[in-house]
């Protein structure tokens, strides 16, 4: 194949795979980084990396998990290079506010400041099961866990998300 | 299946379908599921947040692009310099950040902490839990554990050390007791422990180390010999 045809065939591939997983992609940063501007930044640098690393991925099948992987990365190198400090909640900026102020009604919004309050080793599982649907198996290999282990703190995060959202009911 | 059992797997996957035997007998569990369920579905919701228009970056052109040599390995100097500083975390004195987010000063500290975090476990029953369920808190490339141990009541993965390590729990004579299997923790002789309502030890143990905790009044020795032996670290 001509070498042009080559590049072009392999941008088609590209486009292919981004147009269907970004969303799942932008969606899994803003959750990791619980911000929406450096959710941005993070994809963009994992748009990069993927196209610079497209020829190792084997199986289009596998695009999903290969593309959460990257993004996971370049989060973490985003915040190893910006050495920034856990958010509190009661002082967010603008950015950090955007990702809650996005609520189509109250109850959603409460059960997005819970899911905003939840420990990273807590909310990242839960993001990949339930947003993401990856299986248990899946999400211990992404994150490096025992399968046991995913599956205890999948139970954590929701037995604290349902006592955070009792204790706010309540009040 | 019993409550417990029920509970910690629905809330670790709400749409499991097994367990019909038992919850056929329990609306408590019945409605813990309903209650996951619901909790599910509103968690995806919140979770799927718009998305704005991402432009995709300047992509280079590939063609062009030469592959960079491996990732070089450490030059000695660097291991030595590695080495070093762990020796310097050492003599200084390690301090412990548990998953709870406070920093403990030692090992005991947090595994005496632990105990009481777990209130589930300290349940008093007499029955065991499955097979399947132990063989995913104990896989086969941590530990093998052979009947030896006793009735184990409890079994469920912690982080201790920032390592998520078996906790299992066994019915003594004075109520129940923590084993904590601590595969990556190495320490040179046995470590006591003791606080206002429970004793204890962590065991040296090859290359890590095992923690036993019961009430005051329980007698370890005993169940020191049949822990150590029936487990054995795979590594």
């Amino acid at each position: 194949m001509h070498g042009s045809n080559v590049e072009q065939h392999r941008r088609q591939r590209f486009d292919q795979i981004v147009g269907v997983f970004h969303q799942d992609m932008y969606r899994y940063a803003a959750w990791l980084s619980r911000d929406k501007a450096i959710a941005e930044d993070v994809v963009q640098e994992a748009l990069l990396r993927a196209w610079k690393s497209l020829d190792s991925l084997r199986d289009d099948a596998a695009a999903k998990p290969w593309l959460l992987t990257i993004v996971r990365r370049e989060n973490a190198r985003y915040f190893e290079r910006k050495r920034l400090e856990t958010v509190d909640i009661d002082s967010l900026t603008a950015s950090q506010a955007a990702l809650l102020s996005e609520q189509p009604d109250d109850d959603l919004g409460a059960m997005r400041e819970a899911m905003y309050s939840l420990e990273d080793e807590y909310r990242e599982p839960l993001v990949l099961r339930v947003l993401m649907g990856l299986s248990t198996n899946e999400i211990a290999e992404q994150m490096g866990l025992k399968q046991g282990a995913v599956l205890t703190r999948l139970h954590r995060a929701r037995a604290k998300l349902k006592r955070i959202m009792q204790a706010q009911a309540a009040d | 299946m019993n409550c417990e059992e029920y509970k910690q797997t629905i809330g670790a996957d709400p749409k499991f379908d097994g367990g019909a035997g038992h919850l056929s007998e329990c609306t408590e569990c019945q409605t813990y599921r309903d209650e996951m369920r619901a909790l599910d579905m509103k968690i995806g919701r919140a979770l799927a947040l718009e998305v704005p228009e991402i432009a995709v970056p300047e992509l280079p052109d590939m063609e062009n692009v030469v592959s960079l040599p491996e990732r070089r390995r450490l030059s000695t100097p660097t291991w030595f310099a590695m080495a070093a500083t762990v020796l310097l975390a050492l003599f200084v004195g390690v301090r412990f950040a548990g998953n709870d987010g406070v920093v403990y000063e030692s090992l005991a500290d947090e595994v005496l902490a632990h105990v009481s975090h777990e209130p589930a476990s300290l349940r008093v029953t007499d029955i065991a839990v499955s097979d399947d369920h132990l063989r995913d808190v104990v896989p086969a490339n941590i530990a093998e554990m052979d009947a030896n141990a006793g009735l184990i009541t409890f079994a469920q993965t912690c982080p201790i050390n920032g390592n998520d390590v078996p906790h299992l729990v066994i019915q003594g004579e004075h109520g129940p007791v923590t084993i904590l299997l601590l595969p990556d923790e190495m320490v040179s002789e046995a470590v006591l422990l003791n606080d206002e309502n429970s004793h204890g030890v962590i065991l040296p143990v090859g290359d890590g180390s095992i923690a036993i905790i019961g009430a005051q009044e329980e007698q370890l020795d005993e169940i020191q010999k049949q822990i150590l032996q029936s487990v054995m670290w795979s590594t």
